[in-house]
């Protein structure tokens, strides 16, 4: 890992932009703003290794928003084509001078990449993973992942006579998974807290080993929001307890953030993703929070789950 | 200096030789006991490079992609499941033109699942756009994988050179090391122009708009326009050794009226059939394929203008369709009469006796057969 200049405030912010506007990303897309801030974290000497994804799009061979090498391979490999840039590095005595960063969405992370991904985390990388997590395969037009909220529609798991919930399996836990797989550090971020999200940017890359980090990042057309809401729905995932911001180091699990626990219907309601949910459905998710939170307060977090 | 080495020795002797930086690996059968040894070399100070093993073979190409990324000269070996499991990534290699080597060691695909050699796993990864070499001794394993580095980084195109499974991977012959000196008078360093350059940061790999087939165009061009690499490659090899390769070898085919066209190891059984058809004053011969990609149509055709008799040996099977080399010489072929004889698959061995039979079965007809040896 290359050395990154530590941010205590706004003002150490860099204004330089390595990731210029004018991608294809959608209006108010939040994975193309996780990335921007990872690069501000991480700083120049920084090698983007992507997925196959809504952020595979922001490039093409005609133009490029990028002022840091980007790597593209396929949607299942981020994580080894990264080991292997890592090793070339290496064996060159190049691996010092820079950060090498995956940026993959759920459905290549909590999916279709988790092998590639848990064999990395296994082998102890030094390497920093950011899942950019719209919860769904976003880029195909929203299709249920691994990572989709029990209630939420997607277009794999449409609404309809038979089935007025929409997706009826709890999602994976995949910060647990890589904790449990060997990663050196492992945190939950949020786009609506950008300094949360920063400062385990910069901690992950003073760590020594593989890192990850599960980045919420609302997504306008798939969650069915406003262009401009983004942050607010991010926010009131946190508040509301969906989505708890914690660090696992070495095993020992911090929570962020003490949510305010407002009831999941504040976050729900500005979601056309969950506006078909009746108030018992809606009751049922109530309770699923509720009880993950007793099993964080008593410190068994590890066995929390949405069942 | 002369060794006793097996085919996968022989290749990882050639690596070390070669001074090859990066090698990810994932072990299969016949390959593994090369991977195995460049974990005991690497352990033992022997080599000087990056080892790791991966927890799939898909990531191992991912790994070798990566690494030859940076720049370094990046190697890795595989067989039969473990190729088609890395086809995805193939492409991606040939089409950001990265010069990777990789020894595939032949053996059929599953299912029912065998673990003796046939072609099916070389053949199914044909149009990937790599440069693929189909060996036939252990010698010729050693010196193509180090010609194969300076083809590669001259071409800027992704090399397999294939043996077959067991009857070389894991049987012994002598075999003709060439010395450090020699090797590294002949083999430059790699010097890649476009590599992960931290002061001048590039986008790889980007999505292509409409002009994708522009890429591909290219990439069959540089296959073309690889030949004339390859053949200068080898005659100064051979300068070096006095082991002369070409894209297609043929044995006692200059007066053959008949001939027998096959790729591998078997073609060693052939040879000895055609030494013993020539004493009965039976002008056989045989066309080994030695480059399959890119396909070396002129050598092919010139080697068998005169030749009145064809049969190919396909150790390979495309269902419905024949066999795979087969179809490749009949396209080529357009006026004469070429005969398609499938053996092998899942390492059923053939012998001198069927091969002579072969010979005599296309001389006596008069029209194309299809025919099984099994």
């Amino acid at each position: 890992m290359a050395d990154v200049k530590e941010i205590k405030n706004i003002n150490d912010v860099p204004r330089e932009e390595l990731i210029t506007g004018g991608t294809f990303a959608c209006s108010g897309c939040n994975a193309i703003l996780g990335k921007k801030l990872a690069i501000k974290a991480l700083g120049k000497n920084t090698i983007i290794v992507n997925a196959t994804g809504c952020m595979t799009l922001t490039a093409s061979n005609r133009f490029t928003p990028y002022k840091v090498p980007w790597v593209f391979n396929a949607i299942e490999n981020a994580a080894s084509t990264a080991s292997g840039i890592l090793m070339g590095l290496k064996a060159q005595g190049k691996d010092k001078d820079a950060n090498v960063m995956c940026y993959a969405g759920d459905g290549s992370s909590y999916e279709i990449g988790l092998q590639s991904l848990s064999g990395m985390v296994q082998r102890r990388e030094n390497i920093i993973y950011i899942c950019y997590n719209n919860s769904s395969f976003a880029n195909t037009g929203f299709q249920h992942s691994s990572a989709t909220p029990y209630g939420a529609r997607t277009t794999t798991t449409p609404v309809g006579k038979n089935n007025p919930v929409g997706n009826l399996l709890p999602r994976r836990h995949l910060a647990k998974v890589m904790a449990a797989s060997g990663a050196a550090y492992v945190a939950t971020a949020s786009t609506s807290y950008p300094f949360d999200y920063i400062r385990k940017l910069q901690k992950a890359a003073k760590v020594e080993g593989a890192k990850f980090i599960d980045l919420l990042t609302p997504c306008m057309p798939g969650w069915l929001i406003k262009d401009d809401e983004g942050i607010k729905v991010g926010k009131m995932m946190v508040e509301t307890g969906i989505w708890p911001l914690y660090e696992i180091e070495n095993g020992i699990f911090k929570l962020s953030k003490e949510p305010e626990m407002k009831p999941v219907e504040e976050a729900l309601k500005l979601q056309g993703r969950f506006n078909h949910l009746s108030k018992r459905e809606i009751e049922k998710i109530q309770g699923i929070i509720n009880k993950e939170w007793e099993l964080i307060k008593a410190g068994r977090y590890w066995e929390a789950n949405e069942y | 200096m002369k060794e006793l080495l097996d085919g996968n020795e022989s290749a990882a002797y050639a690596v070390r030789l070669s001074k090859v930086k990066c090698i990810p690996c994932f072990p299969i059968t016949p390959t593994t006991s090369m991977i195995e040894l460049f974990a005991k070399w690497k352990t033992d100070g022997l080599l000087n490079a990056e080892f790791s093993q991966l927890e799939s073979e898909h990531s191992v190409m991912s790994a070798a992609f990566g690494s030859a990324l940076t720049g370094a000269r990046t190697f890795t070996a595989t067989s039969s499941q473990g190729l088609l499991l890395m086809h995805e990534i193939l492409y991606n290699v040939s089409g950001c033109r990265l010069p990777i080597v990789m020894a595939n060691v032949s053996r059929g695909v599953s299912a029912p699942l065998t673990l003796w050699c046939d072609h099916g796993d070389i053949l199914a990864v044909r149009d990937s756009g790599w440069i693929i070499f189909m060996s036939e001794t252990n010698q010729e394993v050693m010196d193509s994988v180090i010609m194969s580095y300076k083809i590669a980084e001259s071409t800027l195109l992704p090399v397999i050179v294939n043996m077959d499974g067991f009857i070389q991977s894991y049987t012994r012959t002598e075999v003709e090391v060439p010395s450090q000196k020699l090797v590294d008078g002949f083999l430059p360093s790699i010097n890649l122009r476009f590599k992960i350059n931290m002061d001048k940061p590039v986008t790889y790999a980007a999505p292509a708009m409409e002009d994708y087939m522009f890429y591909k165009s290219q990439l069959h061009k540089a296959h073309l326009d690889s030949f004339k690499a390859i053949k200068r490659v080898q005659a100064e090899w051979s300068r070096l050794t006095k082991r002369k390769y070409d894209l297609a070898e043929s044995y006692r085919l200059r007066d053959a009226e008949s001939a027998i066209v096959m790729m591998g190891a078997n073609s060693t059984v052939c040879k000895a059939a055609v030494d013993a058809l020539r004493k009965k004053n039976k002008k056989g011969g045989l066309l080994r394929i030695r480059l399959y990609r890119p396909f070396p149509e002129k050598e092919i055709s010139n080697a068998l203008k005169n030749v009145k008799n064809i049969a190919v040996l396909d150790q390979n099977i495309s269902p419905g369709c024949g066999g795979i080399l087969y179809n490749d010489i009949r396209s080529l072929l357009k006026k004469s009469r070429v005969s398609d004889y499938v053996f092998g698959l899942g390492g059923k061995s053939i012998s001198q006796k069927e091969i002579i039979e072969v010979f005599n079965d296309m001389s006596k007809s008069s029209k194309e057969e299809k025919k099984w040896l099994m």
